[in-house]
């Protein structure tokens, strides 16, 4: 029985976030505090010639210019092919050359603008296909010699990641298919656009040689331990204190504004370093969704059984690697989608090129390769006269198959998720024609995603003498509400009420290990760790109570802070038990951890397990939009959304993530475009990138199906990445149905509706 | 150079000396260390500096200094009052309409602002309103809900 | 975040110490009035300035009214006052739209007309409409007070015929004749408003006995500057107010734009607009030459 989890909780942050006084990246300031600016090269590939910091160094406040030569370790995640400031060439426009630490950000804007860097222009490679080409520019001519994990790469190319997946015999299934689809999609490179820009204040201990960074992250332990690789130093001489995260979305774990506030701190005597990104640097120097084109074919039987699929997905990871190695490897599986396809043959690739860095974003993949996926199976379903919802149901995971690498799936509400969603936008009827100019359609699309495995999480609870609990752990609050679940989860585990408990900031030094705040993994990882640190903390409060009043304690429970006898009835509240020891003081703890490693569920094929997932999500959204005909605008009019997430612990936070992801989704299937030319992204402003507005916003209407996963706390799952990837070809498909016409390539804009519809036009002739 | 001000901040009237090449948002944030409004952007695009000045919303990122002479300023951090959120406050906590909270005191700020004005708006005005401020959470669908509550028309 | 960089500020009191301090400053400095441009143009770095003349301290220079034959609106009212105006919306309908999906609210509430006009951007959304309207500006300069029309103010992109010690003070509408009527519209990327206009158009009609004596279309984000569609206005003229002739002057504005290709829309798709957008608008001026008060 619970008191908090499954309830319509009011999060946590609540008052803090609605008064202004939750203390956020951008909001720390420290005293003595030097603020930084970062000299950008202009290039999209150029050798660094020379750099003259002599006029900068006499500029009014300068404190510190730091260059590349000064750090010229190279850091990342899966390729350490990353430098903190060139060394001897850029790869972007954009890429950091120097920075300059000054008494106040006025003053280090000033003194940049000073610093001339000569450069050499180097022939550029901008467009992923060219990348492959047997004479293209290489971005990283000595990859080979990088450090780098287990994966395969392609040495004296640009590919700096290849992936292939085969099951069974495609070829053959293939020839046996009465239908045989293919198709070319792409998805375009996206910003993450969380509304607090990059920022890090850093300090340097000389004495000691520790590292202390106030940061906006998701992911502190891998952004400590890629800050400490980088710095060449143990991780426990990186501490980071997380403030306030104002939005992540996937953007803010790797080393951006940290990296250059942490060179800089070396060089100020101990004085503190603020480096906070302007809007534009955010949209060209942080982080982008890797674009993807992907060639998906697909053999299936005139009844509608899909029997093979192929896919080649090539992807661009921009000038360096950061998160995206692992993107083009889960998210080349999922290219699959949800479907049980015997036979299939995956080629992934992906390649440097001279643009923008890109990296992991919501959805680690999911959001490109559903696109794909999503678009042709809407193709199938209309070449073969099935309806899409059905086409759908027949292919769909049920509980207990077989994921493709031979894992027996579980938790696995798929097709009650595509159920809900078709009945809710009220499928196969509709007002074709509102207006003369206006048609009509409605679209449906579903998704698979797994979690990040297998990982781990730790906590630590305290109980103190006032009977607060504190929930000690590094999962900071990027906005997705987890430390409202959290706090649920251990209030209801311990038994005491939600008021009593509170979730600590992160900080590195003094909370335990905890896998990222990503890959929709907080409520099922740290929950259980929750629940078992919980557990413990009871039982000792419980035995306590025990000796006080001379029972065995199994005889007892503890529930929103009242112990209770075997009948249900008050014996104590828990402050007044704790009283008694206020004496000699009062302090209780257990510790907690979850990992997945190891896990009987993961069980697969043999040398396939790491392909297996603790849990599985789903998603599915139906929409119904409204094409403008003349002008080729699309309204979204209504989007039914449902996700599988085993079990609401907060349905309001589950329906905020579900609500914000389609937001997000319309966002990127029709209004974000970035027009790069040569490299250089030339709408670099928020007037010129469009990010949803609350007018763009559509009638949505969120649906939780719980398929209570066994293994999990209280048996949640997640539901936070999967929310945005089925949007754009939910939409897409009801572009189809309303106009007949596909836009393979994403964004859907006007413009490329306009043009399809005249095509369309002109062969109907 | 400095150039002296006379204005009132969440009802309290101050002079102040500040540097007339200083925007608003930056005199506010850091040299009163009223640091609930925030800086998405800092050109007038994304709407989460949105302060009252004389009871209009304004982004306070195109504002200079001199501007703040002689007016009426509200920010976040002034709606709450001994210790009670106001109305607009109370229906965003109710209905969750926040996630990361970066854009949320431009929020409640136009949505208090709207209500004076406007008592009884509709969907569409709601949303007009509140078009200039972006949430990239897409708490969008609970902040409606929310102004909606507190017209006393919601559900 | 980006800081702007040093200027000298000064906030006059009257009309001829700002132009003084204008003539002063030359050619970088700057007249700042709701300064959602100039702040943005600053910070950016796409002017540089070393002095700016803030004129809102300056009286008289705000406010909407009814002089009889005409309205007057003085260059330091805000857009918003203008989007509330009944003045404005039962006479001038276009001035009225086009100030109500300008930009974003929290920006309208700063934006001045007389700001609008003076950046002279070819995206205007009240230049277009103030064309259509026969609105004319009042501006004050070295030497001395003058009256010139609206669209032949601008000269190129971010140009004006304006000297840069040149304040514009106020515009003049004349009252609409019975039977007029004008509209604007507008489209962004997001179709929803808050937004920079892809392509913009407003008209105003002259009806009597259901024929149009006079049209006038003004176009922006189609050319260099916010300019009036004359082959269009032509097939206007003398035509019954019916969809046929507007179809027909909605093919003839798509041939008098001459849009350029940017980061917002390729010239062929602006093309498109500017037939969807002149026919929209003309429906719209046509509607409401039933409805202006005269």
């Amino acid at each position: 029985m619970t008191t908090y989890v499954g309830s319509r909780v009011a999060r946590v942050d609540s008052v803090d976030k609605v008064t202004g006084h939750a203390v956020y990246g951008v909001d720390v300031a420290l005293p003595g505090m030097l603020h930084g600016a970062v000299v950008r090269s202009p290039h999209p590939h150029a050798r660094v010639v020379s750099i003259d910091i002599s006029a900068a160094e006499k500029a009014p406040g300068v404190k510190a210019i730091v260059t590349g030569k000064d750090f010229p370790q190279l850091f990342g995640s899966a390729i350490k092919d990353q430098p903190f400031l060139a060394i001897d060439r850029v790869r972007y426009v954009g890429d950091p050359v120097a920075a300059v630490a000054a008494t106040s950000e006025r003053e280090a804007q000033y003194a940049r603008d000073l610093i001339k860097v000569v450069y050499e222009e180097l022939p550029a490679v901008t467009d992923m296909r060219l990348a492959l080409a047997d004479d293209a520019p290489l971005v990283h001519p000595d990859m080979h010699t990088y450090q780098r994990g287990g994966h395969d790469i392609v040495p004296h190319t640009n590919v700096n990641t290849l992936y292939r997946y085969e099951r069974g015999d495609v070829e053959t299934a293939f020839a046996e298919a009465d239908f045989v689809f293919e198709g070319e999609y792409s998805a375009h490179a996206l910003s993450h656009v969380a509304l607090e820009v990059h920022v890090a204040v850093a300090e340097y201990d000389e004495y000691s040689g520790d590292y202390t960074l106030w940061v906006s992250t998701d992911r502190p332990f891998f952004l400590r331990d890629d800050l400490a690789g980088g710095l060449g130093v143990d991780g426990s001489k990186v501490r980071l204190k997380v403030a306030q995260v104002g939005g992540s979305f996937g953007a803010k774990g790797v080393p951006i504004a940290e990296a250059i506030a942490a060179v800089l701190a070396r060089k100020t005597n101990g004085r503190p370093v603020k480096v906070e990104l302007t809007r534009e640097e955010c949209l060209i120097a942080s982080q982008l969704r890797v674009p993807a084109i992907m060639k998906l074919k697909t053999g299936v039987t005139k009844d509608g059984l899909m029997i093979g699929r192929s896919a080649d997905v090539l992807w661009d990871s921009g000038a360096y690697t950061a998160y995206t190695v692992g993107v083009a490897i889960r998210g080349s599986q999922t290219i699959v989608g949800p479907y049980r396809i015997p036979n299939l043959k995956i080629l992934s690739r992906q390649v440097y090129t001279n643009k923008g860095i890109t990296g992991s974003y919501r959805g680690y993949g999911t959001t490109q390769v559903t696109w794909a996926c999503e678009s042709q199976m809407d193709e199938i379903a209309h070449e073969l006269g099935i309806d899409p919802v059905e086409l759908r149901l027949q292919n769909g995971y049920e509980e207990g198959d077989s994921y493709l690498n031979g894992q027996i799936m579980h938790g696995v509400g798929l097709k009650e998720t595509v159920e809900v969603a078709r009945d809710e936008i009220g499928w196969g009827s509709i007002d074709r024609q509102p207006a003369p100019h206006l048609r009509r359609g409605k679209g449906i699309a579903t998704m698979i995603k797994p979690t990040m495995t297998p990982s781990s999480s730790n906590v630590v609870i305290n109980l103190g003498g006032d009977a607060s609990v504190q929930v000690i752990c590094a999962a900071p609050e990027i906005g997705s509400g987890q430390d409202t679940v959290l706090a649920q989860m251990a209030a209801d585990a311990v038994g005491v009420p939600i008021e009593d408990v509170s979730v600590p900031a992160t900080d590195t030094a003094l909370t335990p290990y905890n896998g990222p705040v990503a890959s929709s993994r907080t409520t099922y990882h740290m929950g259980s760790a929750i629940v078992s640190a919980g557990a413990e903390i009871k039982e000792k409060v419980l035995a306590l109570a025990g000796d006080f009043f001379g029972v065995d304690s199994e005889y007892l429970e503890m529930r929103d802070g009242e112990i209770l006898d075997e009948d249900g009835e008050r014996l104590i509240g828990l402050k007044d038990l704790l009283a008694k020891f206020h004496g000699e003081g009062f302090s209780l703890t257990a510790g907690g951890r979850y990992s997945s490693a190891g896990s009987p569920l993961l069980k697969a094929d043999p040398g396939e397990e790491w392909i297996s997932s603790i849990f599985w999500m789903f998603c599915t959204q139906a929409a119904e939009i409204e094409v403008d005909t003349e002008t080729g605008a699309i309204r979204v009019v209504k989007v039914a959304a449902s996700a599988d997430v085993g079990k609401a612990i907060n349905p309001m936070t589950c329906e905020q993530q579900i609500e914000g992801g389609v937001v997000m989704g319309v966002s990127n299937g029709i209004l974000e475009d970035f027009k790069i030319d040569n490299g250089r992204i030339e709408n670099a402003s928020l007037a010129d990138y469009k990010v949803a507005t609350i007018q763009d916003s559509p009638e949505i209407v969120p649906i939780l199906v719980e398929s209570i996963h066994n293994e999990a706390p209280y048996g949640a799952k997640g539901i936070g990445e999967p929310a945005a990837a089925a949007t754009p070809p939910a939409i897409g498909n009801a572009l189809f149905d309303a106009v007949g016409i596909r836009i393979p390539d994403l964004p859907i804009t006007p413009e490329k509706v306009l043009d399809a519809l005249a095509a369309k036009e002109a062969e109907d002739l | 150079m400095t150039i002296r001000i006379d204005t009132t901040i969440n009802g309290d009237r101050m002079e102040i000396d500040v540097d007339p090449t200083l925007t608003l948002l930056e005199v506010l944030r850091e040299n009163l260390f009223l640091s609930g409004t925030k800086e998405g952007c800092g050109v007038g695009e994304c709407g989460t500096c949105v302060v009252l000045v004389d009871g209009e919303p304004v982004t306070s990122c195109l504002v200079l200094a001199g501007d703040g002479d002689g007016a009426n300023l509200e920010t976040v951090e002034g709606l709450a009052q001994n210790g009670e959120l106001n109305e607009v406050q109370q229906a965003f906590v109710n209905t969750g309409a926040f996630q990361c909270g970066f854009c949320t005191p431009a929020m409640v700020l136009s949505a208090t602002a709207l209500l004076r004005d406007n008592p009884q708006p509709d969907e569409e005005e709601v949303k007009k309103a509140l078009g200039g401020i972006l949430c990239r959470c897409g708490a969008y669908p609970k902040i409606l809900e929310a102004v909606i509550e507190v017209t006393g028309e919601g559900a | 975040m980006k800081r702007l960089k040093d200027f000298a500020y000064q906030e006059p009191t009257t009309l001829d110490e700002a132009v003084a301090a204008l003539a002063e400053g030359g050619d970088t400095a700057r007249v700042l009035a709701g300064g959602t441009d100039l702040i943005v143009d600053l910070k950016i770095e796409r002017l540089l300035t070393t002095a700016v003349v803030n004129i809102k301290r300056i009286p008289g220079l705000s406010g909407i009214d009814d002089l009889g034959e005409a309205s007057r609106i003085g260059a330091l009212t805000k857009v918003t006052d203008i989007e509330a105006s009944t003045l404005v919306a039962e006479r001038h309908p276009a001035l009225s739209q086009a100030a109500s999906i300008l930009a974003s609210p929290p920006v309208r509430a700063l934006a001045t007309i007389g700001g609008n006009v003076g950046r002279a951007s070819p995206a205007s959304d009240l230049g277009p409409a103030l064309i259509v309207l026969g609105a004319s500006a009042r501006i004050r300069g070295t030497g001395g007070d003058r009256e010139e029309l609206v669209e032949a103010l601008y000269t190129g992109p971010g140009r004006t015929s304006l000297a840069c010690s040149d304040i514009i003070t106020d515009f003049i509408i004349p009252k609409p004749a019975a039977g007029c009527g004008s509209a604007h519209v507008k489209l962004g990327k997001r179709g929803s408003g808050t937004d920079i206009a892809m392509a913009g158009a407003a008209a105003s009609v002259v009806i009597a006995e259901g024929v149009i004596t006079e049209g006038k279309i003004a176009l922006a984000s189609l050319g260099p500057i916010p300019f009036r569609a004359t082959n269009a206005e032509e097939v206007l003229r003398g035509r019954p107010a019916a969809e046929e002739t507007i179809a027909a002057a909605a093919e003839a504005a798509a041939g008098d734009a001459s849009p350029i290709g940017d980061i917002r829309a390729s010239a062929s798709y602006r093309t498109t607009l500017a037939r969807v957008l002149t026919l929209r608008a003309l429906r719209a001026a046509i509607a409401s030459s039933r409805e202006v008060v005269a």
